[in-house]
């Protein structure tokens, strides 16, 4: 009983994520004045990006590593996924493990040169990688498309045996973003969670410990890399055939910096933070254009976000998912409650912005 | 086991123009408590973090239970059952004590990324029997009311009872402490004395300790070494090193010289 | 007897690519130099340097066109501005973030580039126009090498202002002052230094050395966005706690740029950033920084 009491409590909030995600295309289909087929994208694209974040705070948020270059695996996963799938006639499937293995490999490789940088160093050498991905793109442009892209992408489909499901409308890929959501967040809490999650969260306090306690730097280091860049990978390939077309344009430094955004306003350290950073940011980045003002919307929305973030560091500086652990620990005190016990790792992303 | 359990030869490490460490000799014997002592800046950690790894010797060697490990990675020397604490605590401050346990027995996990990720069967049990060990190490230490509170929270002093904890959990052979009495008070200070020896009954260790304060060194080792400027003055029994001319001189500088025994 | 150098390299004209990259690295040094000033008395990485050398760009703009002032008088209305602001954000913003991690400065300056950007849209809009030109007349010639009027001005500028801001930090007592701050910040104000006062001034400056490189020939909210990039980099590999570093990485990246952008321009970033990644891990602390390893 014990068990499931200290287990409820922490996946209730996935419990009720998961039965959003099921409920919304009927609920929108029963909302008036709102064209369920633009809203499904937009939520199709905040649950890819989620993808991106979820993998991005593993590596920034657990194990203390800076990446403002992600982008540039997101655009691996998306162009290898594409060319598969468009040049060699690939299967969907096929496409998006390739991209996302592929996207995993120079993860790896890029956590080489990341054994020796730390800080602001380890921001610049992945900054230069994140622009240079884009720039390659356009120097090999005889196969790559070059700075006009790639189009006409085949639809996503899933072969089961006898019959073949296509994901057509934008319905379809909302329940397949969703459904590779889950599965790579499963994944990420297990994680997480695990011997693995703690070793590098050792690394991110204190990488003297972790050594004198049999951490291999050199493992684990590019275990993360890989991995993250293994979630921004097959987002990509995910993103390449929810647009049905790509551009060396679609990957530059702000989507770096918006998936960091993301994990900063979730809260570092929490996977649900994450999901829910990915998500404020791109509703928060789509609604804005939207408002009814009288002045150039393309300004304000960006002075709003600038505005935004600031006041989200200066006074949250651990994100919603602080929001969320202060609340519930109110919560818990005001009923004189037990937090969790037994074997739990503490929930991290103990950073304090304000001085 | 014949022959010394640690034995380091010669040990020489610079910085730059630096002679940090000079040809130091050193060794440790099975089941005894050794300590390094020296005025500060002395040339002791720097010998216990090219042990550890962290430094890399000009010249010397580094023998552990007969296995030369003076090139090894800073991660494998657990491996070989060599475990330290730090003279500034070095735990992860955002974890729990448990947490901190667990980690200490990161060479006892089988772990990795796809096994953990994918919930392998042998992942649970695993889980389990590293938190039984780290529970009975908390209750050992008497830190089981700290269990699952987040170690920079805690006051110092339990900070290094973790650390400790945590370098006891991974079933060492020799046990390395960084100057355990810093930052405590004198009731402390005797419980540490004790509570080294008892762990050192209990698990069958060896202990090497750097210390500064030298009442606590005499009660509690067996052997000392002293260390001034990178090089050995003396060498000994408690009793016969407290009488050395060439150590008194060397701490004659020191403010504080308290040599009577604890 | 086979020739060892690849054509590649002996058909670059050399002296002109070698005074292009001198101009362009001066821009990249005064910008990062900027950035390393600011680094080292508030240990904030600022993402936004671009985006105030902007803003303060656009304000000499103004002051030139709309008021028609003469370019002297222009361009220290505008350094005072530039100063002023600087210390303004460091009050009202910087201040209150915490720099434990590399992350908040980054994500809070990046949301201040974006209040800029979007400020100065919504002020003076997108469309692209030229700054009036400082200089007029006919380009020098060194032998085969041709220097134009506005580098030229690039040229002596940045000595000019080096050899000040040497002269300050070696002499003048607020110089030191800073200094003091720069490498230990309790003992300074221990010492009775106003730290905050000290940042304000670290901002200042950074915004108006940025600001210098302003009359390149076109004039747009994004005009500075590859620019302080570089810069930035330029910063990292000189050493971010090093000010003569932010200089020489910069007219380093600055030549490296123009030859590469002259030999194979379609990979100039990335041929950039390679040189830049390669640097720092055979020199993890930038090329004249201290790399700051954690005593065990």
């Amino acid at each position: 009983m014990h068990w499931v009491r200290t287990r409820g409590r922490a996946t209730a909030p996935y419990g009720l994520g998961l039965a959003a995600v099921l409920v919304i295309p009927p609920l929108l289909n029963i909302i008036p004045g709102v064209a369920p087929g633009y809203v499904l994208y937009l939520v199709s694209l905040a649950l890819i990006y989620a993808v991106v974040a979820i993998g991005l705070g593993i590596l920034v948020g657990h194990t203390g590593q800076i990446s403002l270059g992600h982008a540039g695996f997101f655009a691996i996963g998306a162009y290898a996924s594409a060319l598969l799938t468009l040049r060699l006639g690939f299967p969907f499937v096929v496409a998006v493990l390739v991209a996302g293995s592929v996207s995993a490999a120079i993860g790896f490789l890029l956590g080489l040169p990341a054994l020796r940088l730390s800080g602001p160093y380890l921001a610049v050498a992945t900054l230069g990688f994140g622009l240079a991905i884009p720039q390659l793109v356009v120097w090999q442009s005889s196969w790559t498309g070059g700075s006009s892209g790639l189009h006409g992408l085949p639809l996503a489909s899933l072969p089961l045996g006898a019959f073949t499901i296509v994901f057509r409308t934008d319905q379809d890929y909302y329940y397949l973003a969703a459904a590779v959501l889950i599965v790579l967040t499963i994944f990420a809490r297990n994680v997480v969670t695990s011997h693995t999650g703690r070793a590098f969260v050792a690394i991110r306090d204190s990488e003297i410990a972790a050594r004198a306690m049999g951490v291999d730097l050199v493992r684990y280091k590019t275990t993360a890399f890989a991995l993250s860049a293994l979630y921004a990978g097959i987002a990509g390939a995910l993103y390449a055939h929810l647009l049905h077309g790509i551009s060396p344009e679609d990957f530059t430094v702000l989507l770096s910096v918006d998936f960091l955004t993301m994990i900063v306003l979730g809260g570092l350290g929490s996977i649900g933070g994450a999901l829910s950073g990915a998500l404020l940011l791109t509703f928060l980045q789509n609604a804005l254009t939207r408002l009814p003002v009288v002045h150039d919307f393309k300004n304000l929305y960006i002075v709003v976000l600038g505005v935004i973030l600031i006041l989200t560091i200066a006074f949250f500086p651990q994100g919603l998912a602080g929001i969320a652990r202060n609340s519930r620990l109110r919560w818990a005190t005001r009923t004189l409650d037990r937090p969790a016990g037994a074997g739990q790792i503490v929930e991290l992303g103990e950073r304090s912005g304000v001085r | 086991m014949t022959g010394p359990l640690l034995e380091i030869t010669d040990l020489t490490i610079r910085f730059g123009g630096l002679v940090a460490v000079d040809g130091v000799d050193l060794r440790v014997n099975a089941g005894e408590i050794v300590g390094l002592i020296g005025p500060n800046g002395a040339g002791k950690t720097t010998v216990f973090n090219c042990i550890s790894r962290f430094y890399q010797p000009d010249r010397g060697t580094v023998h552990f239970k007969g296995r030369d490990i003076t090139r090894s990675g800073s991660h494998e020397i657990i491996r070989f059952g060599i475990a330290r604490t730090f003279q500034n605590v070095e735990l992860c401050r955002s974890m729990t004590a448990l947490g901190n346990l667990l980690v200490g027995q990161h060479v006892a996990m089988r772990s990795g990324v796809i096994r953990d990720g994918l919930r392998l069967p042998g992942v649970g049990a695993d889980e389990a029997r590293a938190t039984q060990r780290a529970d009975e190490m908390l209750e050992l230490l008497g830190l089981t009311r700290d269990r699952d509170h987040v170690v920079s929270t805690l006051p110092f002093g339990l900070q290094k009872l973790v650390e400790l904890g945590r370098a006891l959990v991974s079933d060492p052979a020799l046990l390395l402490l960084d100057e355990p009495t810093a930052g405590a008070d004198k009731q402390e200070i005797q419980g540490l004395a004790d509570l080294i020896r008892r762990m050192r009954d209990r698990f069958d260790l060896s202990v090497l300790v750097v210390e500064h304060d030298m009442s606590f060194v005499m009660g509690l080792c067996d052997r000392l070494y002293v260390l001034d400027f990178g090089r050995r003055i003396a060498e000994g029994a408690p009793a016969d090193v407290r009488n050395d001319p060439a150590v008194i001189e060397a701490y004659l500088g020191e403010p504080e010289l308290e040599v009577t025994e604890v | 007897m086979l020739s060892v150098t690849p054509d590649i390299l002996t058909d670059l004209p050399w002296g002109q690519l070698l005074v292009n990259g001198l101009a362009l690295g001066s821009l990249y040094a005064l910008t990062a130099f900027g950035i390393v000033l600011i680094f080292k008395t508030t240990r904030v990485i600022t993402f936004a340097q671009g985006e105030t050398a902007m803003f303060s760009t656009f304000v000499a703009f103004t002051l030139l066109t709309a008021f028609q002032l003469p370019f002297a008088v222009a361009f220290l209305l505008t350094m005072l501005f530039a100063g002023l602001f600087g210390a303004l954000i460091e009050r009202v913003v910087i201040r209150r973030i915490s720099t434990t991690t590399v992350l908040n400065p980054v994500i809070v300056t990046v949301g201040l580039s974006l209040i800029l950007l979007g400020a100065a849209g919504w002020i003076w809009g997108y469309e692209i126009r030229t700054f009036p030109d400082p200089v007029v007349g006919p380009p020098y010639h060194l032998g085969t090498v041709v220097v134009s009027q506005l580098n030229a001005l690039i040229f002596v500028v940045t000595l000019v202002l080096m050899t000040v801001l040497f002269a300050f930090f070696r002499f003048s007592p607020t110089g030191i002052a800073m200094r003091a701050v720069a490498e230990n910040r309790m003992a300074a104000q221990l010492m009775g230094i106003s730290i905050g006062r000290m940042n304000a001034l670290g901002w200042g400056m950074g915004a108006v050395t940025g600001m210098l490189i302003a009359p390149i020939n076109y004039l747009d909210p994004s005009m500075m966005g590859d620019v302080a990039l570089k810069a930035f980099a330029a910063a990292v590999v000189g050493g971010l706690t090093s000010l003569p570093g932010a200089v020489v990485g910069g007219l380093l990246l600055g030549i490296v740029d123009s030859v590469v952008g002259f030999e194979v321009p379609e990979l100039r970033n990335t041929i950039a950033f390679a040189l830049i990644v390669l640097v720092l891990v055979v020199r993890p602390g930038g090329l004249l920084g201290r790399h700051e390893t954690k005593k065990v």
